[in-house]
Protein backbone atom coordinates (compact mmCIF):
# COMPACT_ATOMS: atom_id res chain seq x y z
CA UNK A 1 0.00 0.00 0.00
CA UNK A 2 1.74 2.94 -1.25
CA UNK A 3 1.12 6.39 0.47
CA UNK A 4 -0.13 9.52 -1.82
CA UNK A 5 3.01 11.67 -1.51
CA UNK A 6 3.27 14.92 -3.35
CA UNK A 7 4.57 14.03 -6.11
CA UNK A 8 6.65 17.21 -6.44
CA UNK A 9 8.27 16.09 -3.18
CA UNK A 10 9.13 12.49 -4.58
CA UNK A 11 10.14 13.99 -7.85
CA UNK A 12 13.83 14.82 -6.65
CA UNK A 13 13.97 10.45 -6.04
CA UNK A 14 13.19 10.29 -9.94
CA UNK A 15 15.81 12.44 -10.95
CA UNK A 16 18.86 9.81 -11.25
CA UNK A 17 16.37 7.43 -12.76
CA UNK A 18 15.61 10.11 -15.77
CA UNK A 19 19.27 11.13 -16.22
CA UNK A 20 20.60 7.66 -16.69
CA UNK A 21 17.11 7.27 -18.68
CA UNK A 22 17.96 10.18 -21.01
CA UNK A 23 21.60 9.30 -21.61
CA UNK A 24 20.43 6.26 -23.11
CA UNK A 25 18.64 7.76 -25.33
CA UNK A 26 20.50 10.65 -26.17
CA UNK A 27 24.30 9.00 -25.70
CA UNK A 28 25.62 12.48 -24.77
CA UNK A 29 25.77 14.04 -21.16
CA UNK A 30 25.17 17.20 -22.55
CA UNK A 31 22.23 16.73 -24.53
CA UNK A 32 20.59 14.09 -21.47
CA UNK A 33 20.80 16.96 -18.73
CA UNK A 34 19.41 19.36 -21.53
CA UNK A 35 16.54 16.65 -21.82
CA UNK A 36 15.80 15.87 -18.08
CA UNK A 37 15.49 19.82 -17.42
CA UNK A 38 12.62 20.50 -20.15
CA UNK A 39 10.78 17.13 -18.84
CA UNK A 40 11.04 18.51 -14.90
CA UNK A 41 9.81 21.90 -16.52
CA UNK A 42 7.11 20.04 -18.22
CA UNK A 43 6.17 17.54 -15.64
CA UNK A 44 5.88 20.36 -13.01
CA UNK A 45 3.45 22.23 -15.19
CA UNK A 46 1.43 19.19 -15.81
CA UNK A 47 1.33 17.42 -11.87
CA UNK A 48 -1.96 18.59 -11.51
CA UNK A 49 -2.62 15.82 -14.59
CA UNK A 50 -0.60 13.12 -12.79
CA UNK A 51 -3.22 10.75 -10.99
CA UNK A 52 -2.14 10.09 -7.67
CA UNK A 53 -1.35 6.58 -6.61
CA UNK A 54 -0.73 5.88 -9.71
CA UNK A 55 3.17 5.23 -11.10
CA UNK A 56 5.20 8.65 -10.90
CA UNK A 57 8.31 6.95 -12.48
CA UNK A 58 6.45 5.81 -15.73
CA UNK A 59 4.83 9.16 -15.84
CA UNK A 60 8.36 10.91 -15.82
CA UNK A 61 9.55 8.52 -18.00
CA UNK A 62 6.93 9.18 -20.17
CA UNK A 63 7.02 12.87 -20.77
CA UNK A 64 11.04 12.61 -20.98
CA UNK A 65 10.37 10.34 -23.93
CA UNK A 66 7.93 12.28 -25.45
CA UNK A 67 9.69 15.20 -24.84
CA UNK A 68 12.87 13.62 -26.72
CA UNK A 69 11.21 12.22 -30.01
CA UNK A 70 8.91 15.93 -30.24
CA UNK A 71 12.16 17.77 -29.69
CA UNK A 72 15.72 16.37 -29.87
CA UNK A 73 15.31 13.48 -32.03
CA UNK A 74 14.80 15.82 -35.11
CA UNK A 75 17.31 18.21 -33.49
CA UNK A 76 19.92 16.00 -33.44
CA UNK A 77 19.72 14.28 -36.91
CA UNK A 78 22.25 11.63 -35.88
CA UNK A 79 23.77 8.38 -38.02
CA UNK A 80 22.03 5.54 -36.36
CA UNK A 81 23.30 2.07 -37.88
CA UNK A 82 20.03 -0.31 -38.32
CA UNK A 83 21.96 -2.12 -41.51
CA UNK A 84 24.85 -2.84 -39.39
CA UNK A 85 27.30 -0.66 -41.10
CA UNK A 86 29.16 1.06 -38.54
CA UNK A 87 28.51 -2.38 -36.73
CA UNK A 88 31.60 -3.96 -38.53
CA UNK A 89 33.83 -2.40 -36.64
CA UNK A 90 33.38 -4.68 -33.91
CA UNK A 91 33.62 -7.86 -35.86
CA UNK A 92 37.18 -8.02 -34.55
CA UNK A 93 37.17 -11.02 -32.11
CA UNK A 94 34.10 -11.79 -30.06
CA UNK A 95 34.96 -11.71 -26.04
CA UNK A 96 36.51 -14.63 -24.68
CA UNK A 97 36.13 -14.64 -21.23
CA UNK A 98 32.76 -16.07 -21.28
CA UNK A 99 30.38 -12.92 -20.13
CA UNK A 100 30.27 -9.89 -22.06
CA UNK A 101 32.91 -7.62 -22.07
CA UNK A 102 31.35 -4.61 -20.39
CA UNK A 103 32.65 -1.73 -23.07
CA UNK A 104 31.70 -3.81 -25.65
CA UNK A 105 28.28 -3.98 -24.51
CA UNK A 106 28.18 -0.35 -24.25
CA UNK A 107 29.53 0.11 -27.87
CA UNK A 108 26.44 -2.09 -29.24
CA UNK A 109 24.12 -1.02 -27.52
CA UNK A 110 24.82 2.93 -28.46
CA UNK A 111 24.51 1.12 -31.72
CA UNK A 112 20.75 0.09 -31.68
CA UNK A 113 18.17 2.31 -32.97
CA UNK A 114 16.11 4.68 -30.52
CA UNK A 115 12.98 2.60 -29.62
CA UNK A 116 15.68 -0.58 -29.39
CA UNK A 117 17.75 1.22 -26.84
CA UNK A 118 14.70 2.67 -25.00
CA UNK A 119 12.55 -0.56 -24.65
CA UNK A 120 15.64 -2.41 -23.52
CA UNK A 121 16.06 0.24 -20.77
CA UNK A 122 12.44 0.44 -19.83
CA UNK A 123 12.20 -3.52 -19.47
CA UNK A 124 15.20 -5.07 -19.08
CA UNK A 125 16.44 -2.74 -16.87
CA UNK A 126 13.51 -0.43 -15.18
CA UNK A 127 11.69 -4.03 -14.87
CA UNK A 128 8.88 -1.98 -16.36
CA UNK A 129 5.94 -4.78 -17.36
CA UNK A 130 5.41 -5.04 -21.26
CA UNK A 131 1.39 -3.34 -20.37
CA UNK A 132 3.19 -0.42 -18.97
CA UNK A 133 6.05 0.26 -21.37
CA UNK A 134 3.20 -0.30 -24.03
CA UNK A 135 1.06 2.62 -22.44
CA UNK A 136 4.74 4.58 -21.91
CA UNK A 137 5.03 4.36 -25.71
CA UNK A 138 2.13 4.90 -27.00
CA UNK A 139 1.46 1.27 -29.03
CA UNK A 140 0.51 -2.54 -28.43
CA UNK A 141 1.82 -4.59 -25.86
CA UNK A 142 2.52 -7.05 -28.93
CA UNK A 143 4.77 -4.09 -30.41
CA UNK A 144 6.37 -3.90 -27.27
CA UNK A 145 7.59 -7.56 -27.02
CA UNK A 146 8.87 -7.76 -30.66
CA UNK A 147 10.51 -4.86 -30.08
CA UNK A 148 12.21 -6.01 -27.16
CA UNK A 149 13.04 -9.23 -28.75
CA UNK A 150 14.56 -8.20 -31.47
CA UNK A 151 16.67 -5.30 -29.72
CA UNK A 152 18.10 -8.55 -27.37
CA UNK A 153 18.78 -10.38 -30.66
CA UNK A 154 20.30 -7.38 -32.51
CA UNK A 155 22.53 -7.11 -29.16
CA UNK A 156 23.03 -10.46 -29.14
CA UNK A 157 24.96 -9.96 -32.65
CA UNK A 158 26.61 -7.29 -32.42
CA UNK A 159 27.92 -8.77 -29.38
CA UNK A 160 28.38 -12.20 -31.32
CA UNK A 161 26.84 -14.03 -29.49
CA UNK A 162 24.70 -16.27 -31.08
CA UNK A 163 21.64 -17.52 -28.93
CA UNK A 164 22.09 -21.33 -30.61
CA UNK A 165 25.52 -21.62 -29.37
CA UNK A 166 26.42 -21.48 -25.79
CA UNK A 167 29.32 -19.17 -25.11
CA UNK A 168 32.01 -22.05 -24.53
CA UNK A 169 30.69 -23.53 -28.09
CA UNK A 170 31.90 -20.17 -29.39
CA UNK A 171 35.01 -20.20 -27.91
CA UNK A 172 36.13 -23.47 -29.19
CA UNK A 173 34.54 -22.61 -32.33
CA UNK A 174 36.88 -19.48 -32.31
CA UNK A 175 40.10 -21.59 -31.02
CA UNK A 176 39.81 -23.31 -33.54
CA UNK A 177 39.72 -20.96 -36.54
CA UNK A 178 42.47 -19.86 -34.37
CA UNK A 179 44.95 -22.72 -34.57
CA UNK A 180 43.41 -23.30 -38.55
CA UNK A 181 41.64 -26.22 -37.83
CA UNK A 182 37.97 -26.26 -38.97
CA UNK A 183 35.44 -25.83 -35.95
CA UNK A 184 32.75 -28.36 -37.04
CA UNK B 1 13.22 -26.54 -29.08
CA UNK B 2 12.99 -26.48 -25.76
CA UNK B 3 17.01 -26.39 -25.47
CA UNK B 4 17.13 -23.33 -27.77
CA UNK B 5 14.39 -21.79 -25.37
CA UNK B 6 16.60 -22.05 -22.52
CA UNK B 7 19.71 -21.04 -24.30
CA UNK B 8 17.73 -18.10 -25.23
CA UNK B 9 16.68 -17.13 -21.85
CA UNK B 10 20.30 -17.69 -20.48
CA UNK B 11 21.28 -15.39 -23.29
CA UNK B 12 18.48 -12.65 -22.50
CA UNK B 13 19.55 -12.82 -18.59
CA UNK B 14 23.29 -11.95 -19.93
CA UNK B 15 21.65 -8.93 -21.48
CA UNK B 16 19.32 -7.78 -18.99
CA UNK B 17 22.29 -8.28 -16.08
CA UNK B 18 24.61 -6.02 -18.44
CA UNK B 19 21.85 -3.53 -18.94
CA UNK B 20 20.98 -3.48 -15.31
CA UNK B 21 24.80 -2.60 -14.47
CA UNK B 22 25.15 -0.12 -17.30
CA UNK B 23 21.53 1.60 -15.98
CA UNK B 24 22.83 1.51 -12.76
CA UNK B 25 26.29 2.83 -13.18
CA UNK B 26 24.28 5.73 -15.43
CA UNK B 27 22.20 6.38 -12.21
CA UNK B 28 24.65 6.53 -9.53
CA UNK B 29 26.29 9.54 -11.00
CA UNK B 30 25.79 12.55 -9.02
CA UNK B 31 23.25 14.88 -9.53
CA UNK B 32 24.02 17.96 -11.37
CA UNK B 33 23.08 21.51 -9.38
CA UNK B 34 21.61 22.84 -12.01
CA UNK B 35 18.62 20.38 -11.07
CA UNK B 36 18.60 21.30 -7.13
CA UNK B 37 18.61 24.70 -8.37
CA UNK B 38 15.58 24.30 -10.85
CA UNK B 39 13.43 22.44 -8.64
CA UNK B 40 13.82 25.48 -6.20
CA UNK B 41 13.31 27.93 -8.75
CA UNK B 42 10.18 26.09 -9.78
CA UNK B 43 9.10 26.51 -6.11
CA UNK B 44 9.54 30.12 -5.93
CA UNK B 45 7.79 30.77 -8.76
CA UNK B 46 4.56 28.96 -7.25
CA UNK B 47 4.64 30.57 -4.25
CA UNK B 48 5.32 33.89 -5.19
CA UNK B 49 1.92 33.11 -7.70
CA UNK B 50 0.30 32.00 -4.67
CA UNK B 51 1.38 35.51 -3.01
CA UNK B 52 0.34 37.68 -5.83
CA UNK B 53 -3.52 35.51 -5.89
CA UNK B 54 -4.05 36.44 -1.95
CA UNK B 55 -2.99 40.39 -1.96
CA UNK B 56 -2.18 42.82 -4.63
CA UNK B 57 1.80 44.12 -4.64
CA UNK B 58 2.05 48.02 -4.20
Amino acid sequence: MKTTRDPKEELVEHLPAMRAFAMSLTRNNAAADDLVQDAIVKAWSNFDKFKPGTNLRAWLFTILRNTYYSLYRKRKREVEDPDGIMAGKLSEKPAHDGHLAMADFRTAFAQLTDEQREVLILVGAEGFSYEDAAEMCGCAIGTIKSRTNRARTRLAELMHLDDDDDLEITDAATLAVVIGKPAA
Amino acid sequence: MMAKNSKTTKLERQIDENLRRVYSDLSDEPLPDRFVKLLDELRKQENSKSDTQSGEES
